[in-house]
Formats: structure tokens, C-alpha cells, sequence
């Protein structure tokens, strides 16, 4: 079996995960520059000993806005993933633990939410919530719920079956009891692997829109935005604006679907 | 038919056959018995040699006096094609859900003997209404078929065949009682038809004792005890052959 | 049986279309300002107060939501989706130009990648632990992790700035005829981006679902029974390919999430872009119809996913398990 060698791997990139987070936490130190500094005498920079990725159209560093862009995007990423993972746990919790009814109403809405493309409503709440990072961050959390309820209904229709919650259910434990220390912890690999695949999508998303200039507003640094910035200069020929930002996301994401991946045989992604 | 010489099968350090050594006579029925994890199906799938890339085989395989262990894949595939058959324990699973059962036979049977179509279809409509089974069955997918059925339909390839060895792994454990029976007697009178040499799995001592010639009892990769079914069943020998009887009677 | 199927799938088609359109509705009314003047944007300055009244009436805003939900859904259904904001045309008629373009670049895209997951997927999944197999193991992982429009800069900066061999945006030459030849040189980079951020995934897909075929209880029967390697093959295929396609249809919403950001990017005047300019501008009604024509789009695209189902899957069509 490949196991062996598959096993070893993850290791490799919860290191380098960390390795952009502990940078993006620290960035407000590590970063050589002021990230909104302009500079009119250095604009367009190709990196150099002073700026290490270059400059950008305003003479700001591009390294020390990516650090900093981290953050916004890792942030609204974090962020959105712990709303949607708690409104997919209680939605497909109920649905999974009533069943009847309720669950085959529940799992026709789900099943049409999951028929829109993500992208479609988000941008369309974008529409009419427009702004901050923070709303950006809940919109995403208020959408991207959708395969969590369903793998967390299916886990909780398995383990209802289950002889010991059957027991505990004779035995008259409090429901509160039966649905969290039995039936949530027991649900939680499965949530887990999908959590950490929401991430990627999460990051996905974000830079996605910011990238289409409907994200994050566009004077806020993050990995989304700057490359909105970077494609009119890519004509200018200043190609380190869009490449940097986009190896760090591709080494981001990277990291993530590799560690999804080893938990969970087989890829799946629910991006855009 | 079957010479097998100190036959070793093992997957790194860990041995499945060990030094087994037995023979198979032409055109009789032997079983072998004994519990799961014994080897049974090991030494079904070293004589087909179907075993997986990462076992290593020892020893001698003679059969018709020619050498099997040293051929390679299409010699083997060659060799399955023309002398064997064999009818694994699970006739739900043994067919494509997704083709027909027409097909399916076609390819179990007339593919292997280079039949046409007109002709399969004629043959196995004989053989399919002698084992009681209606032409709709052609016209089936698998999962329209009960367990029962489909193990008659490989019993049809089987007759189709007219192979030189039949194997059979547990070919009863997954039908009721009533089916086992029936099944049973179709064997013996395949058997008795064609004069084909079978060589039978099992686990269970009744289905073995109904229709065996020959009983090799198998403990941990080896043979324990080998004889006819009278002795075995008589005078035991062996402390776990005595277990086995004591335990089904 | 496959009529009670197609019915149920037909039921669950139009409940998506009624959350599709219920969404676009609650857009509009949440639209800051006055709803008569958001369904008529920009023209609504130049209309009277009698007007306005006349409009007011007609819409029934001194009804309940959901009754206006109901008028709305009417006049929706009758191909009157409202003027744009900002061209002030009638948002059918847009959505009628953009449409088909869109569809040029998302069934282009599912073709090529259907056709090339199949065979890479295919090529992979029957040698186990061949080079084959562990490279598009590889390749799907890193693929899934470049966000498209990425991919896109990145062959803008590479075959259009520096080599220059394919035009940065646009659908057509402006100065040309336009025409096949000039549409499809236009082509070739929105569609590869959008072929290559998908392909790996498919293909992946494909090549576990065929290895855990290869590992199915009848295909060692058949072995051991001496079929040919060819015909159990085809048998794997035919077996495989099933669980392939249901993912296809699972992800067609990707497809068009997807061309989005590809559009924008490449300056493809489709639906994806449509919708992202209708989002900066706030012209909600173009906004809302483009939604639920994506909607009308993905559903039907569903059902024929369904419909290939049945054809491929006997289970289906014999009423075994649904």
C-alpha cells in the first residue's frame, strides 16, 4: 500500500500552513514596510535588496502587503468557516435527528440551495450588503453551510442507529446529552474533514471576489485585492504584483487540500 | 488431474500455504474443508493462479503433468479459459449490475470457446430450462435475480463449459437451506453427466459428507487430514478433525 | 417507475427555480430605494407622479411581500423581466445576447474536460500504482489549488503580453469581421483556464471510482473465470462511469460559478461577467435576471444529467433501488 509514504506527508504542509499563519499573525512586526505607505519615487519596482517583491502602482511594498493581506484573508476565511460550520451542525443536526418530515422538507431546500451556484449568492448578497471585511466574512459564513448540513445529517441518521444511543435513549438521557456528547462528538471526524475542505473554498471564494473587485474593498490589502490591482499592471509588464500574491494562495490552498486529503481518501472541493 | 507438490504460498513473512502437498483425481469430487482463514480459497486461487502480485508461490503445481508455477499471465489466462471454472460464494456480486445477464453469460461462456451468438443463445436456453430457470433470466440484470438464481446461472456456465476442473468456493454458505440442497444435487448431477473432476470448498461438513469422494481437512495453511469420506467422518484422527465432526453432528 | 422519477425530478427542478426566483425577488426589495424605481432604474426620474402612483398600484407595494412576490413571478414568467438601470433595454432582451456566449464557453469547457477526465481518468485508474496514476494523483491536487483566475493572469502575462500570440480580452477582433475562426482564437484562453482548473478533479474522480471497481467481487470472478482483460475492462467502464457522471452533474454549478471570474477576467461578455457589472453598478433588475436565468440554466443541465442517468443506469430504469 501507498500509506506508508502518504502518512509522511502531512506533516510537510501543517508545517508550511503554519508557517503563513505565524507570519500573517505577526505581520504588523515582520513586515519591513507601512503596507498602505506610498512611495511615488519607487513606484513599479521590480523586487529589489530594499523591496523584496517589488512595489506596486503607488510605491507600496508588495511584501509587506501580502503579510498584512494575509491576515484580511485568512481572517474572513477563519471566520466564515466557524459560522457556516455551526449553521450546517445545527440544520443538518435537526434535520438528521427528526428525520420524517421535517428531514425530507429540510433536505429538498438543501438539495436546491446546493443547485445555485455559491458564487451566484454571494455575489448576490454582495449586491445589497456591500463593505466591510466583516460582512464580507458573514455572508460567506451564511452560505457556504451547505455540505456541512448534509454530511452532518448523514452522520447523525448512522449513529441514531447506533446500539449505544439507542441505549442512552432508553434510558431516558436528556436529550441536549444524547445530541451533543453522543451524537455531535461522534460526528466529528466526519466534520472535520469537510471543515477543512470549507476552508479551501472559503480562501477560494474570497479571493475570488476581491480578485472581481466586489470583495473586500479594494483599498483594504488582501490576497484578493491585490491581484485585482495586479491586473492592470500586468500590461505595464509588472509581473511580481500578481505572481506573489497568487503563489501564496496557490501554496495555501495547496497545503489545506493536502491535509483534507489525507484525512479523507478521494478529493472532492466545493469552490465557487 | 491436480499434483501438488509442497505448494507455499506467502506475502512477505507471512505464510498462507504452508508446504501443502495433495492430489486431485480425474473425475472425482474432492473437498476441502475447515474454517475460515484455513487456506482454503488461497489454494483455489494458486492453482488458478489469480493470486495477488505481492504473494510469493513455491513449490509444484503439476497439472496434467505440466508445471503451472513458472507460466506466465496469458499462459494462465490461456489455461483458465480452456480447462477451468469456478463458482465463487457470493452469486449476488459475482455478475455486473450494469449488463445484462445475456451478456454476462455470454462472456462467462461462449467468449471462452469461441461460440457465436446464434449458437450460445440456443445452448444456454437448453441448459438455463434444465436448471428450472425461465428465458427471462436472459433478458435480466442481476439485481432482478435472487441469490439462488444467479448461483444456478453460474452453475449454467458451468454446464455450458464443460470444464476440465470445476472449482467451487463455499459455493452454498450464502443461500438458505432449501437452495443448498438444491444446489447440492445439481452439482452432483452435473458431475455425474459430464464426469468432470470438481474440487469443492467448504466449510461446512454436512454439504461435504453429501457429496464428496475424497475430504482433505485443512488447519492454519496445512493439511491435517486427507481421506475418504467414510474414514473422516468414522474414525477421525486428528484432534481438530475430531472437533470439526464433533462439533456439526 | 422512470415517469414517477422524471416527475419527482421535475418537482425538485421547480422548487430550485422557486428559490432561485424567491432570491432575486428578496434582492429587489431589499435594494435600498424605492422598488418601482429599482424595476425601472434610471427611467424612473423621468416618469410623473401619476405615473409613479399608476406603477405603485400596479406592483401592489401597498400589498403584502408575498404578494408582490406573486406579481413579480407573473410578470417573470412572462418574459418581462424589467429594464436595466443602467442601458435602460428590456433585461430579457440582455440577458438574450448574453446567454448564448456564456453557454459557447461553459459547454465548451464541459466537453473538453469530460472528454479528457475520461481518458486520463481511465489511463490512471486501470494501472494501479503506475506513473500514470501517481502524476494525476499529483496534478489534481495542484490543480484544485490555483484559483482560475490566476491561472488566467498568468496566460495573459505569458501568451498575450510576452509571446503574444493569444489577445489579452474580448470575444471578437474589433477591427475584424469577427466570425468562427476569430471567435475561437478568442477563445482559447478563457477555455483553457477554466479546462485546467477542472480537468484534474474529474479525472481524479474517474480513476478512484474505476479502481475501486477493479477491486469489485465480480470483476475477480470474471478474472478467474478467464474473461478477456478487454471485455472486463468495459465492464469497469460501463460501472464506473456511472458515479462520474452524477458527479458531473453535482458540480455543473462550479462550472458556472466559475466562469464568473473567468469572463470578467478575459473580457467575455457573458452572463459571469453580466452579473459582476451589475453588482458594481447596482442594477438590480439586470442583476436578478441573470440569476435566475443561471437557475433556469443549471436546472435544465440537471435534468439532463438525470435523463443520462437513466440511460446508463438499469437500476433506474428497472425501478431496483432509486
Amino acid at each position: 500500500m501507498r500509506r506508508g509514504t502518504q502518512r509522511k506527508m502531512p506533516i510537510i504542509w501543517f508545517v508550511l500552513l503554519a508557517l503563513i499563519f505565524g507570519l500573517t499573525i505577526l505581520s504588523s512586526i515582520l513586515a519591513p514596510f507601512e503596507p498602505n505607505a506610498m512611495d511615488m519615487n519607487h513606484i513599479y519596482e521590480a523586487p529589489n535588496g530594499t523591496h523584496l517583491l517589488g512595489t506596486d502602482q503607488l510605491g507600496r511594498d508588495v511584501l509587506s502587503r501580502l503579510l498584512v493581506g494575509g491576515k484580511v484573508t485568512l481572517f474572513i476565511a477563519v471566520f466564515s468557516v466557524v459560522l457556516s460550520s455551526i449553521i450546517g451542525i445545527i440544520y443538518g443536526g435537526l434535520s438528521g435527528y427528526f428525520g420524517g418530515t421535517i428531514d425530507a422538507v429540510m433536505m429538498r431546500i438543501l438539495e436546491a440551495l446546493l443547485t445555485i451556484p455559491t458564487l451566484v449568492i454571494v455575489l448576490a448578497l454582495q449586491a445589497i450588503m456591500q463593505g466591510s471585511v466583516w460582512r464580507m466574512a458573514i455572508i460567506m459564513g451564511i452560505t457556504g453551510w451547505f455540505v456541512t448540513a448534509r454530511i452532518v445529517r448523514s452522520e447523525f441518521i448512522r449513529l441514531k442507529e447506533l446500539e449505544f444511543v439507542q441505549m442512552a435513549t432508553m434510558f431516558r438521557t436528556p436529550l441536549w446529552k444524547i445530541l451533543f456528547s453522543h451524537l455531535l462528538r461522534n460526528s466529528f471526524p466526519a466534520i472535520f474533514v469537510v471543515t477543512i475542505f470549507n476552508f479551501a473554498g472559503a480562501i477560494f471564494t474570497e479571493v475570488s471576489l476581491s480578485f472581481l473587485g466586489i470583495g473586500v474593498p479594494p483599498a483594504i490589502p488582501s490576497w484578493g485585492t491585490m491581484l485585482y490591482t495586479a491586473q492592470n499592471d500586468l500590461l505595464v509588464g509588472a509581473w511580481w504584483m500578481g505572481l506573489f500574491p497568487g503563489m501564496i494562495i496557490f501554496v495555501t490552498l495547496l497545503c489545506v487540500q493536502a491535509i483534507g486529503g489525507t484525512f479523507k481518501q478521494g478529493g472532492g472541493r466545493s469552490h465557487v | 488431474m491436480f499434483n501438488i507438490e509442497n505448494l507455499t504460498v506467502r506475502i512477505n513473512d507471512k505464510y498462507l500455504i504452508k508446504g501443502m502437498t495433495f492430489t486431485v483425481p480425474k473425475g472425482q469430487i474432492t473437498a476441502i474443508i475447515g474454517e475460515s482463514g484455513s487456506g482454503k480459497s488461497t489454494t483455489i486461487s494458486a492453482l488458478l493462479g489469480i493470486l495477488p502480485a505481492q504473494a510469493t508461490l513455491e513449490g509444484t503445481i503439476f497439472f496434467n503433468g505440466r508445471d503451472l508455477i513458472d507460466l506466465s499471465r496469458d499462459e494462465r489466462l490461456a489455461l483458465r479459459k480452456k480447462h477451468f471454472f469456478t463458482i465463487f460464494q457470493d452469486a449476488t456480486n459475482s455478475f455486473s449490475p450494469t449488463l445484462k445477464m445475456k451478456q454476462q453469460l455470454y462472456s462467462l461462456t461462449a467468449l471462452r470457446l469461441g461460440h457465436k451468438n446464434e449458437a450460445f443463445l440456443a445452448k444456454i436456453k437448453v441448459i438455463l430450462k434444465d436448471l428450472n430457470l425461465s428465458e427471462d433470466v436472459l433478458e435480466s440484470y442481476p439485481f432482478e435475480l435472487s441469490g439462488g438464481m444467479l448461483q444456478r446461472c453460474m452453475l449454467a456456465c458451468a454446464l455450458y463449459n464443460e470444464p476440465d476442473v470445476l472449482m467451487a468456493d463455499e459455493p452454498t454458505s450464502a443461500l438458505d437451506m432449501l437452495h443448498q440442497q438444491e444446489f447440492i444435487k445439481r452439482l452432483k448431477k452435473l458431475h455425474t453427466q459430464l464426469g468432470t473432476t470438481v474440487l469443492l470448498i467448504t466449510h461446512d461438513l454436512g454439504v461435504a459428507a453429501s457429496i464428496a469422494d475424497f475430504i482433505l481437512v485443512m488447519k492454519n495453511g496445512e493439511i491435517v487430514e486427507r481421506g475418504q469420506v467414510a474414514e473422516i467422518f468414522e474414525q477421525p484422527k486428528h484432534l481438530y478433525t475430531k472437533r470439526l465432526v464433533a462439533n456439526h453432528f | 417507475m422512470i415517469a414517477k422519477w422524471i416527475g419527482k425530478r421535475v418537482i425538485m427542478g421547480t422548487i430550485v427555480l422557486i428559490i432561485v426566483s424567491f432570491l432575486s425577488f428578496f434582492i429587489m426589495h431589499a435594494a435600498p430605494g424605492n422598488p418601482a424605481a429599482a424595476y425601472y432604474g434610471g427611467n424612473a426620474q423621468t416618469l410623473s407622479t401619476a405615473e409613479k402612483e399608476r406603477i405603485e398600484k400596479a406592483f401592489g407595494l401597498d400589498e403584502p411581500v408575498l404578494y408582490q412576490y406573486g406579481t413579480w413571478l407573473r410578470e417573470a414568467l412572462q418574459g418581462n423581466l424589467g429594464y436595466s438601470a443602467k442601458e435602460g433595454r428590456p433585461v430579457a432582451a440582455i440577458l438574450q445576447e448574453r446567454l448564448p456566449t456564456t453557454l459557447q464557453l461553459v459547454v465548451l469547457t464541459l466537453l473538453i474536460v469530460a472528454i479528457a477526465s475520461t481518458w486520463l481518468g481511465l489511463l490512471a485508474g486501470m494501472k494501479e500504482g503506475s506513473i500514470v496514476d501517481r502524476v494525476l494523483s499529483m496534478f489534481s491536487i495542484a490543480s484544485s489549488a490555483i484559483p482560475p483566475f490566476w491561472l488566467g493572469i498568468l496566460f495573459i502575462m505569458v501568451f498575450s503580453v510576452q509571446l503574444g500570440w493569444f489577445p489579452t480580452s474580448g470575444m471578437n477582433d474589433v477591427r475584424g469581421e469577427g466570425g468562427l475562426v476569430d471567435r475561437l482564437y478568442h477563445i482559447v484562453l478563457p477555455l483553457t483556464v477554466l479546462v485546467i482548473s477542472h480537468v484534474g478533479i474529474f479525472a481524479r474522480f474517474l480513476q478512484d471510482s474505476v479502481k475501486a471497481e477493479n477491486r469489485s467481487y465480480y470483476v475477480q470472478v470474471a478474472f478467474a473465470n478467464g474473461v478477456p482483460e478487454r471485455e472486463i475492462r468495459t465492464m469497469v467502464f460501463r460501472n464506473a462511469v456511472i458515479p462520474y457522471i452524477n458527479y458531473i452533474g453535482m458540480t455543473i454549478p462550479s462550472f458556472f460559478g466559475g466562469s464568473i471570474v473567468v469572463e470578467t477576467l478575459f473580457g467575455w461578455s457573458g452572463l459571469g461577467q453580466l452579473l459582476v457589472k451589475s453588482v458594481m453598478v447596482k442594477d438590480f433588475p439586470v442583476l436578478m435576471g441573470a440569476i435566475l436565468i443561471i437557475g433556469v440554466v443549471v436546472v435544465i443541465c440537471l435534468f439532463m444529467i438525470d435523463v443520462l442517468m437513466i440511460c446508463l443506469n438499469p437500476r433506474l430504469r428497472r425501478g431496483g433501488i432509486v
